[in-house]
């Protein structure tokens, strides 16, 4: 019944489709790790790097008609600026405030992102520039085949998730962010800004988010709004992997992209189209119910 | 050298006729005059509620976070207005505040927490081991735990912990807040006296704000007794501790015994309420 080469196929296609699912979930749990929001504009920040591109690449939009590579790098710096800028004019007005004000702003910030696109691009598919649709793929045995923008995210997502438990570990920042996401007194009083926590934080995610966001649209040869779904399923990755672990939010974004493949392929036929979808959102029920804090999330060090 | 000169004029902190007032309208210190000379440790004692700890917040400025204000008054650093400044700014000055409670950052390992120390102001990028010598110097028990998660030891180690923490953070005032809470008498006098020496021999001016007013009193130079959020009493500390007040309320000897299961329960209380 299943074959072997099938299997390792869509193996590979889910393991390739997670490691664009991780981005976008590293983005989120480096938010949550460090200021303790939930991000509910995680799907649209995916979504505005995905058009970021197109923004700046065709001229269709502005008249820019930037080489690829410009707009890929300016769609990150972007992203960058725009997690300052939110710091400046938005987060630093809730300091203090219940963490659940922050978690709406992040739904209302979501609104804004995808009606901003709408009203800039229009609701239609914007097909990428060719220069972004490379159709190389590397052979692998057993007659499988990995494409090019999975390999990219792939190698991206392994450099991200490496460096960032570098940076956590073995940094002074890095440390201090943790202290800081912990007690948050206590690090003041060592020097930190709380303001600079945040950031840092915004500032990193929404960039690793807007990659995460462009592979998606290249392996789909263009940008649509589809894109924004990257979001809610992105929740299964990081309940599964514990919230504010970085590598948690990696390996379960892997499991997310293979549990999708497999449902697509072998369940379709059972369930009907769309497992694929409902798969990972049942396997989020499922680790909520029996495991909460997931595989790697922080236990309080209760002491007696 | 220079720098002495202008900086001998001036108290290191300077408080002046200071009230300080929560959320508004809740009045926690009333009229408090105050100041550390260089190079000395002065002793902020009275009992539990007096304000001891909110004028040490509204001194490295964390008090804002809490929503405590200095409505009326003048706080002064090495004679500049820093009237609620906030704790950046001081931090930048030089002034590190060892929280009350002992705030190790429990899922961090000792060294991790150590480490946090030489964060000022983002500046530092690169780090070795060398950089927690100061720091192993008055606290060498510190160097055989340095892989274990600061949540799991002990209170005494705790507390060498932060200190040796805001140590490394290079101050030239520490404010401690009731460094010897909850710990046994043997470990609070080995505190107390590796206190004494840092502050000697690294020139490191201190506030320590403490129940434990015959240990406090022994170490320091000046002292003030609050009560009520005022200043009760006020005098060197050779001179406090013959004061009949002093005597009878704080240093009772016979009643040392009496004091320390106050303190306890004061700990419970803490941790349940
Ligand atoms: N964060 C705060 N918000 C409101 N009131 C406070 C706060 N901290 C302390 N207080 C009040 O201020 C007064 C002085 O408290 P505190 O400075 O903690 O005294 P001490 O350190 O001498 O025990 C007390 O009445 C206390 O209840
Ligand atoms: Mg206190």
């Amino acid at each position: 019944m299943v074959d072997a080469s099938t299997f390792l196929s869509i193996s590979i296609a889910g393991i390739g489709l997670g490691a664009l699912y991780a981005l976008v979930a590293m983005g989120f749990s480096l938010i949550y790790k460090v200021t303790g929001v939930l991000n509910f504009a995680q799907g649209q920040l995916a979504l505005l790097g995905a058009y970021g591109v197109v923004i700046f690449a065709t001229p269709a939009v502005l008249g820019l008609n930037l080489p690829a590579v410009v707009a890929v790098l300016l769609t990150i710096v972007v992203g960058l600026l725009l997690g300052i800028i939110l710091e400046r004019v938005v987060f630093r007005h809730f300091i203090g405030e219940p963490v659940l004000s922050v978690i709406i702003v992040t739904l209302a910030l979501g609104g804004i992102i995808s009606g901003f696109l709408r009203f800039l691009v229009g609701p239609n598919f914007m097909s990428y520039p060719d220069a972004l649709k490379p159709g190389w793929s590397i052979d692998l045995p057993l007659g499988a085949s990995i494409g090019a923008s999975f390999t990219l995210g792939v190698v991206l997502s392994l450099v991200v998730v490496v460096s960032l438990m570098l940076f956590f570990r073995y940094t002074v920042t890095g440390s201090i962010l943790r202290a800081a996401a912990a007690d948050e007194q206590a690090a003041m009083v060592l020097g930190v800004s709380i303001e600079r926590t945040i950031i840092i934080a915004w500032a990193l995610s929404i960039a690793i988010t807007s990659i995460g966001g462009i592979l998606l649209a290249m392996a789909s040869g263009g940008a649509g709004f589809t894109i924004e779904a990257v979001g809610i399923i992105i929740f299964a990755a990081v309940v599964f992997g514990g919230l504010d672990s970085i590598p948690g939010a990696f390996l379960g974004a892997l499991v997310v992209g293979l549990l999708q493949e497999y449902g697509s392929f072998y369940a379709t036929g059972v369930i009907g189209p769309g497992a694929g979808e409902i798969i990972p959102m049942v396997f989020l029920l499922v680790v909520i119910l029996i495991k909460p804090r997931g595989l790697f999330g922080t236990e309080r060090i209760e002491r007696i | 050298m220079s720098r002495d000169d202008t900086t001998a004029q001036h108290p290191v902190v300077e408080l002046d006729n200071v009230e300080i007032v929560y959320d508004r309208h809740f009045l926690a210190v009333q009229g408090v005059s105050m100041e550390a000379q260089k190079g000395d440790i002065v002793a902020l004692m009275g009992p539990n509620g007096a304000g001891k700890s909110t004028i040490l917040k509204m001194i490295s400025g964390i008090g804002l976070t809490e929503r405590g204000e200095v409505t009326r008054g003048s706080v002064r650093y090495q004679g500049e207005d820093t009237t609620n400044a906030d704790t950046n700014t001081m931090v930048d000055k030089g002034v590190t505040h060892i929280l009350e409670g002992r705030r190790t950052f429990e899922d961090l390992t000792v060294e991790e927490n150590l480490r946090c120390g030489l964060y000022r102001g983002g500046r530092r990028l690169s780090y070795s081991e060398e950089d927690y010598e100061l720091a192993f110097e008055y606290f060498p028990q510190l160097e055989d735990i340095l892989d274990l998660k600061a949540g799991y030891t002990s209170g005494g180690e705790q507390q060498m912990l932060v200190i040796a923490r805001a140590l490394i953070h290079r101050p030239e005032l520490l404010l401690l807040d009731e460094p010897s809470l909850g710990l046994a008498p043997k470990l609070v006098q080995d505190i107390f006296e590796t206190l004494t020496e840092i502050n000697r021999e690294e020139d490191i001016t201190m506030i320590i704000a403490d129940q434990n007013a015959k240990r406090t009193l022994e170490i320091a130079d000046y002292g003030y007794v609050l009560e009520n959020g005022q200043v009760e009493l006020q005098d060197p500390a050779e001179t406090l501790k013959d004061r009949e007040e002093i005597k009878e309320f704080y240093l009772g000897t016979s009643r040392e015994e009496g004091r320390y299961t106050d303190i306890k329960h004061y700990k419970i209380r803490k941790r349940w309420t």
